[in-house]
């Protein structure tokens, strides 16, 4: 049981770093893929909660819905965030 | 016999997956990234399965499946940005 | 006795691939730009998941103690390895072209871009 707990101190620490990158990058690109980096380091961790319904519902929406509307919309906007 | 082997494989695959965020982190160009997420998902597929032999649970693996069909997703959907091109209009 | 050898076998393929796939890992850090990282992509995806999926789904028709779940686990640790062979290589073949298309990586030590040269991709 003590290795669900290890990986999840590890996973979590992945998706902090994940997480503070997204919110302070300038290009939206590179957030988009930090986000899917978080999420999927989130989907880990449901998994290590032995939960995987959500997980099975998590997953498509942060990897794969989200970053599809993110991206259609800076295609529409500019890429790079004015300060 | 089992543990023992996947106790071995588990530290592996952590250093592997640290290897590959540095990657992210470092990657210079959007497509680098994206390449080390997809590389780095892929093998989280590995690490699901082999963690579900370890938790003798029989449902956890449709995540991994679900998580390599996603990753190709995430992909497609990066290049198509990239192309500049219709992306659904 | 078959328990026993498809366990050595899945576990030989298993850590085989873990090696295979920190090699990869180390050569995604260490290749200069974004075309040769694409090799240490596909021998991560490829070296690092789809053999040790294979190990995964030995070790599981092997291992005893998961009784039934034994062949839930490993049939969809062989749908999961199909996946991923069929997956990973269309993938980064799709972001290369777009990454070449696009020019966001650039050859940086460019010997020859044959690509370039007939006119790049249509």
């Amino acid at each position: 049981m003590d290795l669900t707990y290890l990986l999840l101190a590890v996973v979590m620490v992945f998706a902090l770093i994940a997480t503070y990158l997204a919110i302070v990058e300038r290009n939206l690109v590179r957030a988009v893929v930090y986000s899917a980096v978080q999420s999927i380091a989130f989907t880990l961790a449901l998994y290590l909660f032995r939960a995987p319904d959500i997980a099975l519902v998590y997953l498509p929406i942060t990897v794969g819905i989200y970053p599809a509307a993110i991206l259609f919309l800076i295609k529409k906007t500019e890429e790079v965030e004015q300060p | 016999m089992v543990t023992t082997i996947i106790a071995v494989a588990i530290p592996i695959f952590v250093v592997a997956y640290v290897l590959y965020f540095i990657r992210v982190l470092r990657g210079p160009t959007i497509p680098d990234r994206v390449l080390a997420v997809d590389a780095l998902s892929f093998d989280l597929v590995v690490f699901l399965i082999v963690l579900s032999i370890l938790f003798r649970s029989p449902i956890l693996p449709a995540v991994a499946i679900v998580l390599a069909l996603w990753t190709y997703a995430l992909d497609i959907f990066i290049a198509k940005y990239l192309e500049r091109k219709e992306m659904g209009e | 006795m078959y328990d026993y050898i498809l366990i050595t076998i899945g576990g030989f393929l298993l850590v085989v691939g873990a090696l295979c796939d920190l090699i990869a890992a180390i050569g995604m850090n260490r290749f200069p730009n974004f075309f040769v990282r694409l090799h240490a992509a596909t021998v991560g995806t490829i070296g690092g998941a789809f053999y040790p999926l294979i190990g995964a789904a030995l070790i599981a028709f092997g291992s005893e103690f998961l009784g039934n779940y034994r062949w839930f686990v490993g049939g969809a640790s062989i749908v999961a390895a199909f996946l991923v062979l069929i997956l990973a290589p269309a993938g980064s073949h799709a972001l290369a072209r777009a990454a070449h298309k696009s020019k966001t990586a650039i050859v940086h030590p460019k010997v020859v871009d044959h690509l370039e040269e007939d006119g790049g991709v249509k």
